[in-house]
């Protein structure tokens, strides 16, 4: 196991000089908001924040991404055979990614990696990627991951770990993958125990001020057809708007959309995240859309989240307590308040 | 702004106990600092539910469309102009509606708020005589509410709804000598490239979640533009031509009907001044049109008459 | 001939402009040849959609003609669709869309030495301005 002490900017020189073997992935304000940008010459990263707007998860699934191409011209030999398209598989590092979002990056693998199927743009995306997680030692009021598994210093879905000492980062190896990775990161000085110390104590007095829960604990014994035809969803659907905000920004949220796109000679096969909250998701080929209404989709989306994927993986719910969708919803529909009228119903 | 909260409990208790709505739209308190939820009671019990304060900023309009119920709705200046220009565009009956009018004195902007206290996280929110508490974590600020409205009530010119059925409170006094366009002139005066620029640099963080659209009290089309094929006019992904082209496209249908409200760009995840696109048909609408959007329910929308000495130095 | 040339997507009203363009055909009058030209009913047929996809296509420019106030074949459609072109050009002008891509006429179908001068107006137009360099849709930009 490593354990370094480094000073903010010689951690990010450090992580500059990694250049050609890593592909590091930072925090960068942008307005009034961070999100994660690739460390380039003029890059300035930025640690001071709570979380970035969108989460990491665009780094290992891309919003828009060409899965397959193929030429439409009647002259080329190959034409009209899809072929796929060229990708770069090459080692990536996010640092400075939440313990809730490389949580989330566990729920979405149950999805993209099982016995049944593996998406090869995800899994090898995920495979290449090393996560260096920041502990958080100030929780946001919206902030419940504590609640669903995860915790503001839960390292099991993290290679490493940052520990923001104030005045300097202590970075720990969690995994081999992280040991590696730390071991390229030139630079910063063995840990001392007084940094050792002081980063130990962070992880419980974060855990003290997390005030949000997501109650979730009666769930499993209920019955699907019981939450499903439960009274309350019209009420809480009522000032949806049917937006894709929540799925888009939750680090947990997979479905997708496959169109293809003719431009002149050029074809291609592009998949888009989708939501679930579009009147169009479920529509069929036929005409018929099993959720036509506005409150059968917002339904969907909260027993998908809190009652079909526990229920299937036995493993949590599907939620690492980001808080992106309590924040950031134009109609303030909370997923807290809602887990807490299914749980008790 | 806070102190109509009970006026309008009492009026949705008495107009659902009298019978003379079925439901009744309004907001309650919402769980996060500046932000209310629209919400919808059928039941005089629950009224107590009810809130207003300044930070409901988005359109309860836009849970008018296609209703067949007898609603009562709280509307201040630019709702009651969208509930106009949904009754003269057929989306609902003059008849079903009892509208609560609120005299309005402008929302705030979180955002800016967010900003003056340098994203600190906050906690509270409080109203009291034109002030503003912001209360988190090791802080407590006070702003004047008057530096911190929301973009469009800095420059609101209606703030009283112009239709109504009782109003809370007596009415608000317009504002004066405002400049609505500043922000479009200052556009209007760059060379073409840097225009270009300042709007690709603005949507370039857009994740076409449509957050925008289905905020919009306007945008009620069962079928939207973006989502027809054959021929597609748009596409899916956030290729930032398509970005532009959704954006540019909305904007115009929007057209003459946009009353500012801006529920859209306070709906936007990504912070996003979309306005900036139907603000310059505001201003064309008026200048070309002598047009204001929702002002009256016997006059018809700029695109749908016409005058035979309209507008034509612009065709040879 | 290596020199670029304009693509300009024209659309003419079946009753005047388009007979003005045939006229100007039949007279053997010289304009550009950079227009290509769809046949419309009537100018109020053309949507803010069919200019957007003109431009997405890589239109160098767009020029819709129609019936004179007053005289349009279906009574009205060109004063709404005056009041709609005006709205519109001032969008795409503010958005970064150089002034002199779009263009508007009333064309009669007498009126042939007016399209072939319109014609070689707008062709002059958009040759100042150059290949169209913005709004040009071509394999989506995705990861």
């Amino acid at each position: 196991m490593i354990k370094k002490l480094f000073t903010g900017s010689d951690w990010v020189d450090a992580l500059k000089k990694t250049g050609d073997l890593y592909k590091i992935f930072v925090p960068v304000r942008e307005g009034d908001f961070h999100n994660f940008r690739p460390l380039e010459q003029g890059t300035k990263p930025n640690f001071d924040f709570y979380n970035t707007r969108l989460s990491p998860k665009s780094i290992v699934y891309p919003q828009s991404e060409r899965m397959f191409e193929s030429l439409n011209d009647p002259e080329a030999p190959d034409k009209g055979i899809l072929k796929e398209a060229a990708k770069d598989y090459a080692p990536r590092a996010i640092v400075g990614i939440r313990p809730c979002d490389a949580q989330a990056f566990q729920i979405v693998k149950r999805n993209f990696d099982n016995p049944e199927y593996r998406d090869p743009w995800w899994v090898r995306r995920f495979e290449s990627t090393i996560l260096v997680g920041l502990g958080c030692n100030d929780p946001c009021p919206t902030c419940f991951c504590s609640s669903v598994g995860g915790g503001p210093f839960h390292e099991e879905y993290l290679d490493v770990m940052l520990y923001d000492l104030g005045d300097k980062f202590l970075a720990k190896s969690i995994t081999e993958k992280g040991e590696e990775f730390l071991s390229k990161v030139i630079g910063g000085s063995p840990a001392d125990d007084t940094a050792l110390k002081k980063a130990e104590a962070l992880g419980p007095a974060a855990i003290e001020k997390i005030t949000s829960t997501l109650s979730s604990d009666k769930l499993k014994d209920k019955t699907v057809t019981g939450l499903f035809n439960a009274p309350f969803w019209d009420e809480v659907a009522f000032s949806c708007i049917n937006c894709g905000t929540c799925t888009f920004l939750c680090p947990t949220c997979w479905c997708f959309d496959i169109q293809d796109e003719v431009y002149g000679k050029q074809a291609d096969r592009i998949r888009n995240w989708d939501t679930c909250m579009s009147p169009l998701f479920t529509l069929e080929g036929s005409g018929h859309n099993p959720r036509e209404n506005k409150f059968q989709r917002v339904r969907q989306r909260f027993m998908h989240k809190l009652k079909y994927y526990p229920d299937k993986y036995n493993n949590g719910v599907q939620c690492s307590g980001c808080g992106r969708c309590v924040r950031y919803c134009p109609v303030n529909i909370d997923i807290r308040q809602v887990a807490k009228l299914m749980n008790e119903y | 702004m806070h102190e109509y909260t009970e006026k309008i409990r009492d009026a949705a208790k008495r107009l659902l106990k009298e019978g003379k709505v079925d439901t009744f739209i309004g907001f309650k308190k919402g769980s996060v600092p500046m932000m209310n939820e629209p919400a919808l009671i059928t039941d005089p019990d629950k009224a107590d539910l009810l809130h207003w304060d300044s930070n409901c900023g988005l359109n309860l309009c836009n849970y008018l469309t296609k209703r067949t119920d007898r609603i009562g709705i709280i509307a201040n200046g630019c709702t009651s102009r969208n509930i106009v220009t949904h009754i003269i565009e057929n989306q609902i009956k003059r008849e079903q509606l009892y509208i609560v009018g609120i005299p309005c004195t402008g929302m705030i902007d979180p955002r800016a708020i967010k900003r003056a206290v340098k994203f600190k996280e906050i906690l509270d929110v409080e109203e009291k005589d034109g002030r503003i508490i912001v209360k988190g974590n090791g802080l407590e600020e006070s702003f004047e509410k008057r530096a911190f409205l929301q973009k469009n009530c800095a420059i609101c010119l209606h703030r009283n709804p112009v239709i109504y059925d009782e109003m809370v409170g007596e009415k608000a006094p317009e504002q004066q000598e405002i400049e609505s366009f500043k922000d479009v002139k200052k556009i209007e005066v760059m060379g073409s490239d840097d225009k270009w620029g300042f709007f690709t640099r603005m949507i370039s963080s857009c994740i076409r979640c449509y957050a925008c659209r289905n905020a919009c009290p306007l945008c009620y089309c069962t079928t939207c533009f973006v989502d027809e094929a054959q021929p597609q006019w748009v596409g899916k992904s956030i290729d930032p031509t398509d970005t532009m082209t959704f954006h540019i496209l909305r904007a115009f249908h929007c057209a003459g009907r946009c009353t500012d409200c801006e529920a859209c760009e306070r709906a936007c995840p990504m912070g996003i001044n979309v306005r900036q696109f139907t603000k310059k048909l505001n201003k064309d609408a008026l200048e070309l049109f002598s047009w204001e959007a929702g002002m009256s329910e016997d006059q018809r929308p700029p695109m749908d008459v016409y005058k035979t000495d309209d507008y034509n130095d612009f065709i040879k | 001939m290596n020199e670029w040339q304009p693509k300009i997507t024209t659309f003419l009203c079946n009753w005047c402009s388009y007979g003005a363009a045939d006229l100007a055909g039949v007279s053997r009058f010289q304009y550009p040849p950079y227009f290509r030209i769809i046949r419309v009913p009537c100018s109020a047929r053309v949507s803010p959609k069919f200019i957007l996809a003109a431009l997405r296509h890589g239109a160098d420019g767009v020029w819709v003609s129609g019936c004179h106030p007053g005289d349009c074949h279906y009574l009205e459609g060109n004063y709404y669709a005056r009041r709609k072109f005006a709205l519109l050009k001032g969008l795409l002008e503010h958005i970064g869309i150089e002034p002199g891509r779009l263009n508007f006429s009333w064309i009669s179908s007498a009126e042939a030495t007016k399209f072939a001068e319109t014609a070689k107006g707008v062709a002059d137009e958009v040759k100042a301005l150059g290949p169209a360099k913005h709004f040009i849709k071509t394999r989506a930009e995705v990861a």
